[in-house]
């Protein structure tokens, strides 16, 4: 009898420190997983839709060119679909230049190793007539987002 | 397959509970961890009464520091604009960063308290006589370079209370004739507290002083066992050698046959004999397991109890009222405030007296004292040793008067440093609203 | 001293260890369970809820529990309160009514000129953005200097919480004449001149040199004014307004006259002389001196956008 309570009570004393130092090292590991980021939200301000010239528009800070037509507009991610970088307006493509993938006009590959077109945002219009740019909803190529009034 | 697990299982944790007295001496040999232990410890050494258990607890509290420092250095940044606020990404939005955070400080707290506790345990036993003069100074150096890494830790949080304390405290440094104000420069990177100063206290902080604690604590382990193991075994030792030796009477075979002798008698290295002393492991190892549970049981408990301290971010253009150094200091800023002395016309600054004088005879006193013990032998290991009496008031008056004087810094002294007692009112400061 | 048997450290040792153990399994446990019961998720269970009884089931959906804060570089701004506060921008969907802490922003006109993701909370309500506890928010503990303009607050200054804030509205709106929504801090604009202070105290560099400068007055140490004339509380603001009624009584022998003023202009006085502080707020967030505020187009009533949790 006394060796059974023995026994029961080791492996109690034992089973704890296991279990408790396997939450530890699951707290530890729980700590790496911020709680808090320090990066822009996925969703940002931009300009005034009239603040745009016609054509390609790169925005450094996201990464993104914003692209005007009369008043309607469209926003093309800068970054390649390869690796990373950010890739290029060159007039008629972007070209990327860290391992040379091309893409026409609309963001789709022409050459080079980006195995994906250059995803296209979803736009709106902010409360204070901003435009919004959602970067974590991608919208099919050739959708677009019209100004409701023709402030340009 | 479940045998077979078990094998494995079994040749993993073997030395850790051998089941007989052969592998109980193979476990200390053939174990990484356990091969600085000796085979064999004697029953004295492993008790509670005489050695506290002080520098196991010391030792245990070092790891808790290195293990939540390495942690705390993945998230904090040492840099004047993002210190601080790293801190209060610990202290509210990294899971566990706070009782991380607690956990580290409450455990170097509690080692620079410890560190000390176990010197003085080892002065009131007289443990420092003969072959162990040397791991006294190891001793000695690894009480400084605790008081320095808990000195460049307070730095870091960038917080008025670290601010402010470094600055007074450097200053103390800076009262030391000829080389102390290059020394407060070389320190501080410039005159005062700034980013380059946060930098080298961090670099000396994770990587330096660590480094050499290490070093050091690995040899100061080293030289107790080179020395014979802790002196607690001196007394058994020599009463071992007193005694008449019963050599245990056998037959052994002569040129003629069997003739009746004796044989040798097994006395360890240590001079102790078999039934002085147990195997190491597992009787060693599982009271320091249960040393460490304590003390980690501890500092966790504490930081679930009470947070860390932490101010306002540091402002170079408000001192708080009061300023103070950390409390293993607070004894010298104590000094400093009020020892100033006025000769005629010459002025001893209380810097000079409380922040060199005093502390350099004490550490002087301190490397020195072994060497001018006169006691005997038998009051080596021996708690309170008659021969010793006068040594230990010395020790004991010197560690009280530290202690009021930490009290006093810390609990009793108030704005414009003040004295208050703790019943008295203090002045309520103004705020801004 | 006999040696002792190998049993008795096992018999001394065992049920310390055994019980240790489970004080060390305990202890963990309780810190994983504080981990978890963190005060704001009660608060952003009870907002998920909210929401979906307001008919915003996509949005309930797409709640995610965890810490939220408005992070703004330029200012150095880390906002968490928005962690308990998570009604704050949905002004016109929920309802006014909700109570603290999930209650709308009262304010959505302003806001409109002050967006929360330049502004944040506490440049203007001041408190600890980095908290995520009500009194760490709130009050800040020991050692922290800017708590939050709470109406508690305010009514110990016999202000209203709207007066208090002007304070710091003013930090950005300094050099304005006249700024809408700020009458306290515009009254004691026009005392300023209407009193002609700059004949001696001189404010970013024009004026008298025979008084103190007042240019960053906000900044004095409070240790630094003498209150052994000062018959109410022993703040920097209580200082200022017995001294803006009578200089003479608060400090003996100075060249101040007493204005007598009434206390409100006292009061609006003493919160104009907090408001001038050292602040590096980058030139986008100073409006022009004499710009005119353009109307405010009407705050539409569209889902908010602020970082929600990392997950």
């Amino acid at each position: 009898m006394e060796t059974d309570r023995r026994t029961i009570l080791r492996w109690l004393g034992k089973g704890s420190v296991f279990a408790a130092f396997i939450a530890q090292i699951g707290a530890a590991a729980r700590a790496f997983f911020p709680n808090v980021l320090y990066e822009p939200p996925s969703t940002f301000k931009l300009e005034r839709p009239e603040d745009y010239p016609q054509g390609y528009s790169f925005n450094s800070e996201h990464r993104l060119f914003v692209v005007r037509a009369a008043n309607k507009f469209h926003v093309i991610s800068a970054i390649c679909t390869h690796l990373g970088c950010t890739v290029q307006w060159r007039g008629t493509e972007f070209d990327c230049p860290c391992h040379g993938s091309r893409f026409d006009a609309n963001g789709n590959v022409i050459a080079g190793p980006a195995p994906r077109p250059l995803p296209w945002f979803e736009v709106s219009l902010s409360p204070d007539g901003l435009l919004e740019v959602d970067s974590a909803e991608t919208v099919p190529q050739g959708s677009a987002f019209t100004t409701p009034t023709e402030k340009a | 397959m479940a045998t077979s697990v078990q094998r494995w299982w079994h040749k993993l944790v073997w030395p850790w509970s051998p089941l007989s007295e052969r592998e109980a001496s193979e476990a200390i040999v053939r174990n990484l961890w356990l091969h600085w232990f000796p085979a064999k410890v004697s029953g004295r050494s492993m008790s509670w009464s005489y050695s506290l258990w002080l520098g196991t607890v010391a030792a245990s509290l070092f790891v808790i520091l290195t293990v939540t420092g390495v942690m705390l250095m993945f998230f904090y940044v040492p840099s004047t604009e993002r210190a601080y606020g790293s801190i209060k990404d610990l202290q509210y939005a990294v899971s566990f960063g706070r009782i991380l955070r607690n956990q580290h400080r409450w455990a170097a707290e509690g080692m620079v308290a410890l560190v000390f506790i176990h010197m003085a345990r080892v002065f009131f036993t007289g443990a420092y006589r003969g072959a162990r003069v040397l791991n006294w100074l190891v001793g000695v150096a690894l009480l400084l370079l605790t008081l320095m890494l808990s000195f460049t830790g307070y730095l870091l949080p960038w917080d008025q209370l670290a601010y402010w304390a470094i600055t007074v405290g450097t200053n103390i440094a800076s009262e030391a004739p000829v080389l102390g104000p290059t020394f407060k420069y070389l320190l501080l990177g410039g005159h005062f507290v700034g980013q380059q100063t946060l930098l080298r206290f961090y670099v000396l902080h994770v990587f330096f002083l660590p480094a050499v604690v290490w070093i050091l604590f690995a040899y100061h382990m080293w030289r107790v066992r080179k020395d014979g193991g802790l002196a607690a075994i001196e007394p058994l030792r020599a009463m071992r050698r007193a005694e008449p030796k019963e050599m245990p009477r056998s037959k052994s075979y002569s040129l003629f046959g069997l003739t009746p002798g004796t044989s040798v008698a097994v006395m360890s290295s240590m001079g102790l004999e078999e039934r002085d002393q147990v195997a190491s492991s597992p009787n060693l190892t599982r009271r320091m397991i249960l040393v460490f549970l304590v003390v980690f049981n501890i500092t966790l408990l504490l930081s679930l109890l009470v947070n860390a301290p932490l101010e306002g971010p540091a402002n170079p253009s408000v001192t708080p009222n009061p300023a103070k150094a950390p409390w293993y200091f607070v004894w010298l800023q104590e000094l400093v405030a009020s020892t100033t002395v006025h000769l005629g016309k010459v002025t001893i600054s209380g810097g000079l007296v409380g922040g060199i004088l005093v502390p350099g005879v004490l550490l002087a006193a301190l490397i020195l004292w072994p060497f001018f013990d006169r006691s005997t032998v038998s009051a080596e290991g021996v708690w309170f040793a008659r021969e010793r009496t006068r040594q230990n008031v010395v020790f004991a008056v010197i560690t009280v008067a530290i202690i009021i004087l930490i009290i006093v810094g810390m609990y009793l002294r108030g704005p414009y440093w003040r004295l208050y007692w703790p019943w008295s009112p203090r002045p309520v400061l103004p705020r801004v609203l | 001293m006999p040696g002792r048997p190998e049993q008795s450290f096992e018999r001394e040792d065992f049920a310390w260890l055994v019980v240790m153990s489970l004080v060390f399994f305990a202890l963990v446990a309780i810190a994983l369970w504080r981990e978890y019961a963190t005060p704001w998720r009660p608060w952003q269970r009870q907002f998920k809820l909210t929401l979906a009884h307001a008919g915003r089931f996509d949005d309930a959906r797409k709640f995610h529990l965890g810490i939220r804060q408005i992070w703004n570089p330029e200012l150095g701004l880390v906002d968490r309160c928005v962690s308990c506060h998570l009604g704050f921008e949905w002004g016109g969907i929920l309802p006014a009514t909700l109570p603290q802490p999930l209650t709308p922003h009262p304010a959505p006109a302003f806001m409109a000129h002050h967006p929360f993701e330049r502004f944040g909370c506490t440049t203007c309500h001041a408190g600890q953005g980095w908290a995520t506890t009500a009194y760490g928010a709130h009050e800040g503990g020991e050692g922290w200097e800017e708590p939050m303009l709470s109406k508690q607050l305010a009514e110990s200054c016999g202000l209203s919480e709207g007066e208090l804030i002007q304070m710091r509205c003013n930090y950005c709106h300094r050099r304005d004449v006249s700024t809408d929504g700020m009458d306290s801090i515009n009254l004691a604009k026009k005392l300023i001149k209407k009193k002609k202070c700059l004949i001696c105290h001189t404010i970013e560099g024009q004026g008298g040199h025979t008084a103190p400068d007042l240019t960053y007055e906000g900044d004095k140490n409070p240790e630094l004014f003498d209150f052994s004339h000062v018959t109410g509380p022993k703040t920097v603001f209580n200082w200022h307004v017995e001294h803006f009624i009578s200089a003479g009584k608060i400090a003996p022998g100075t060249a101040m006259p007493d204005f007598n003023l009434p206390p409100e202009q006292a009061r609006a006085l003493a919160l104009l002389m907090l408001s001038w502080r050292r602040i590096n707020y980058p030139p986008q967030y100073i409006p022009q001196p004499a710009a005119q505020s353009a109307p405010s187009p009407a705050p539409t009533a569209s889902a908010p956008q602020t970082a929600s949790p990392a997950h």
